[in-house]
């Protein structure tokens, strides 16, 4: 044991959370595009973890259909997070899903606990249809709960039928609500989504003119918008210009 | 989104072209990738988006800085600005070399320092490097763990992302981590400048020496999620030294913060003296009272000039000279400092086996050896390149040449010359 060895240095911990809607409307491409991003994106969360000396970052996935379930029992570390693909059927228990996942959103009783401490968590949020059950008291629910407060939410509207407004009583802003279209823009948002909101949730505040005022939030809204603008991806609209043809829904 | 493809030509302001060869890696600003200019391998940073809220400025900064050239060879500085196109621009800087490491993997315990000796050598060079960067008028402003790429066997030291070096007080837009910024910028009341850089400063040093964030222990803690309120306050208006002596509610937390408690105790205590005052409430809030560059590098040689190997064990350990009770802090035996060598107001342990540095760098200039026949006889060997001028006890003078050796004679006046610079020496 020399005197030059040391430990890594206390770090915080960053949730992240997957709510993926994987009702009957969601079967197929749909779908397939969800489990192939989700899969792809899993190892640059692992290396903004491993290179990261504020934070590690620790995932925890639920689905929602006909009730709404956790894949494994607690976050894991993002190296030890490995995704199961989902298949489609059911409902949309948005209400239940969001009961469920205030209930470990406490220190002691649930999945919050570190240590060290935490930064906020982030929640990304995938449906593609409105709720089926009481999704309003669900939400309220959730919205009670200080480290839902706190976090960094953003949800990915998939195609026409999604209902942009209940996504936005979720984010707390239409503004990050981001709606796609196609399975390409799909898999591309949830790329960017997951790694700016665990870049800046990760990551100690950052300081502007007027001292440590931008919430981190916002600073994920700004740099989606800016990252997808080019993708002519919409956000937070509910224009429909897209016509329905074989390749998308 | 703005990135390259491979065989893409950037065109340079100066007229040459680069041509994209790899992704080398990607950052939250933006991209960096092998290019070929000319023939010669180099790197190019590639932004995503607007690096700043005012482009036009950001931009006329890098040209200023690509033709100001690096403070000092420390700085992996950019060395050409690209022509907007693309949507976007990038700069081109040399390739980070081989061996070297970011500091963040050293916090992550990843890397270590081969040696206590590289740990200095870190130091100064994170130091000299600061301290060109303020006599060029600029300041840092996005300091963090990512920009320092370390040699853990040399300790030398690389500085990158000096996209962010603006004029004193300059600056919009992000301007960097609470974590790593001075009180009064996370509060909003100044810009940054090079105050709140020496600040950064002693927040890097600190975290080099003790591989704990200085701010977060107990108090910091308690704060199960860090918000950017919670930021503001623990980065900010209560803003505590952990090892503050007086006020112990943000002592380092047992089994958390284990790295700082190991090492306070055994790390020479001038450190322990110049970070409780730099941390303390007078220099947290007058910044214009904080350490200069020049005061760590002086405190660093004190540091380095204290530390020597253990003639029992010999692995490396710190010792005082005035002191008659030193112990390896690696085997415990007692040390015993018959001789030592003044620098003006330096002291340096004249025992067995000690290298000496004179100067910053890191060649040793001088090293102590033993008499094959006789082992309490020591003598000093000349490393420099030049000749050293002894004053004898006897009122002669004799010459050293390089390589040579002196005996270790209490009385002995050296007048050593390294780097263009004298050193007069004298055995104690």
């Amino acid at each position: 044991m020399s005197l030059l060895d040391s430990e890594a240095i206390a770090r915080r911990t960053m949730h992240l959370f997957f709510m993926v809607d994987t009702s009957g409307s969601m079967r197929g491409a749909k779908i397939g595009a969800v489990n192939d991003a989700i899969r792809n994106v899993l190892p640059i969360i692992r290396e903004i973890s491993d290179s990261n000396a504020d934070a590690e970052i620790k995932v925890a996935a639920m689905t929602f259909s006909n009730g709404s379930e956790w894949l494994y029992n607690d976050a894991k570390n993002a190296e030890d997070f490995e995704w199961i693909d989902q298949e489609a059927v059911g409902g949309t228990d948005l209400g239940e899903a969001c009961r469920d996942i205030e209930k470990i959103l406490h220190q002691k009783s649930g999945w919050m606990g570190s240590g060290s401490g935490s930064f906020a968590p982030v929640f990304i949020l995938l449906s593609d249809g409105g709720p089926t059950d009481d999704f309003d008291s669900g939400v309220a629910v959730l919205w009670k709960n200080n480290w839902f407060k706190a976090g960094i939410k953003v949800a990915i509207a998939i195609g026409e039928d999604a209902d942009t407004d209940v996504l936005a009583k979720f984010t707390g802003n239409i503004e990050r609500v981001i709606r796609v279209h196609d399975v390409e823009t799909l898999k591309k948002v949830i790329r960017v989504v997951a790694v700016t909101s665990s870049q800046v949730g990760s990551a100690s505040a950052s300081a502007t003119a007027g001292g440590v005022d931008v919430k981190k939030e916002d600073e994920v809204t700004e740099a989606l918008k800016e990252q997808l603008e080019e993708e002519k991806v919409e956000i937070g609209t509910d224009l429909n210009t897209e016509s329905a043809n074989d390749d998308e829904w | 989104m703005s990135e390259l493809k491979i065989g893409t030509t950037v065109h340079l302001t100066n007229g040459q072209t680069a041509i994209v060869k790899k992704l080398l890696g990607e950052g939250g600003q933006g991209y960096v990738y092998g290019v070929d200019v000319a023939g010669q391998k180099m790197a190019l940073k590639w932004y995503k988006k607007d690096p700043s809220s005012d482009s036009a400025a950001f931009y006329k900064n890098l040209s200023r800085n690509a033709m100001s050239g690096a403070p000092s060879p420390v700085f992996i500085w950019p060395k050409y600005v690209t022509n907007k196109e693309y949507d976007s621009f990038g700069y081109i800087m040399d390739l980070r070399p081989q061996g070297y490491y970011e500091f963040g993997q050293f916090l992550l315990g990843k890397q270590k320092f081969g040696s206590f000796l590289a740990m200095t050598t870190a130091a100064m060079d994170i130091c000299e490097g600061f301290k060109a960067l303020h006599a060029m008028g600029l300041s840092y402003q996005d300091l963090n763990d990512g920009n320092f790429f370390i040699n853990p066997q040399t300790g030398r030291v690389k500085i990158c992302d000096n996209d962010n070096a603006f004029p004193n007080g300059e600056k919009s837009g992000i301007l960097g981590k609470a974590r790593y910024m001075a009180p009064e910028v996370v509060m909003g009341k100044t810009l940054p400048n090079a105050y709140s850089d020496k600040f950064s400063l002693s927040v890097v040093l600190f975290m080099l020496f003790y591989m704990n964030h200085p701010f977060e222990g107990a108090k910091v803690l308690s704060a199960p999620c860090m918000t950017e309120s919670h930021e503001k306050k623990f980065y900010g208006s209560e803003i505590l030294f952990i090892c503050d002596p007086t006020d112990k509610s943000n002592q380092p937390v047992r089994g958390i913060h284990n790295n700082v408690i190991k090492r306070w105790p055994f790390l020479p205590s001038i450190l322990r003296k110049v970070f409780t005052e730099e941390f303390g409430k007078d220099k947290l809030q007058n910044p214009t009272r904080r350490f200069t560059e020049q005061q760590w590098l002086d405190t660093i040689t004190i540091i380095r000039d204290s530390l020597i190997r253990c003639p029992h064990c010999k692995k490396e350990t710190f010792v005082k000279c005035d002191s008659s009770d030193n112990k390896c802090m690696e085997c415990g035996k007692p040390i015993q400092i018959t001789n030592t060598l003044s620098i003006n107001n330096r002291t340096l342990s004249l025992t067995i086996g000690n290298q000496l540095f004179l100067d910053r760098d890191d060649t040793p200039d001088l090293q102590i050896v033993q008499d094959s026949q006789d082992a309490n006889k020591l003598y000093i060997r000349n490393l420099t390149p030049d000749t050293i001028v002894v004053d004898t006890t006897k009122g002669t003078t004799r010459q050293v040449e390089s390589k040579g050796i002196l005996p270790v004679k209490a009385g002995l006046t050296l007048h050593i010359k390294v780097r263009g610079s004298m050193y007069k020496c004298e055995i104690k």
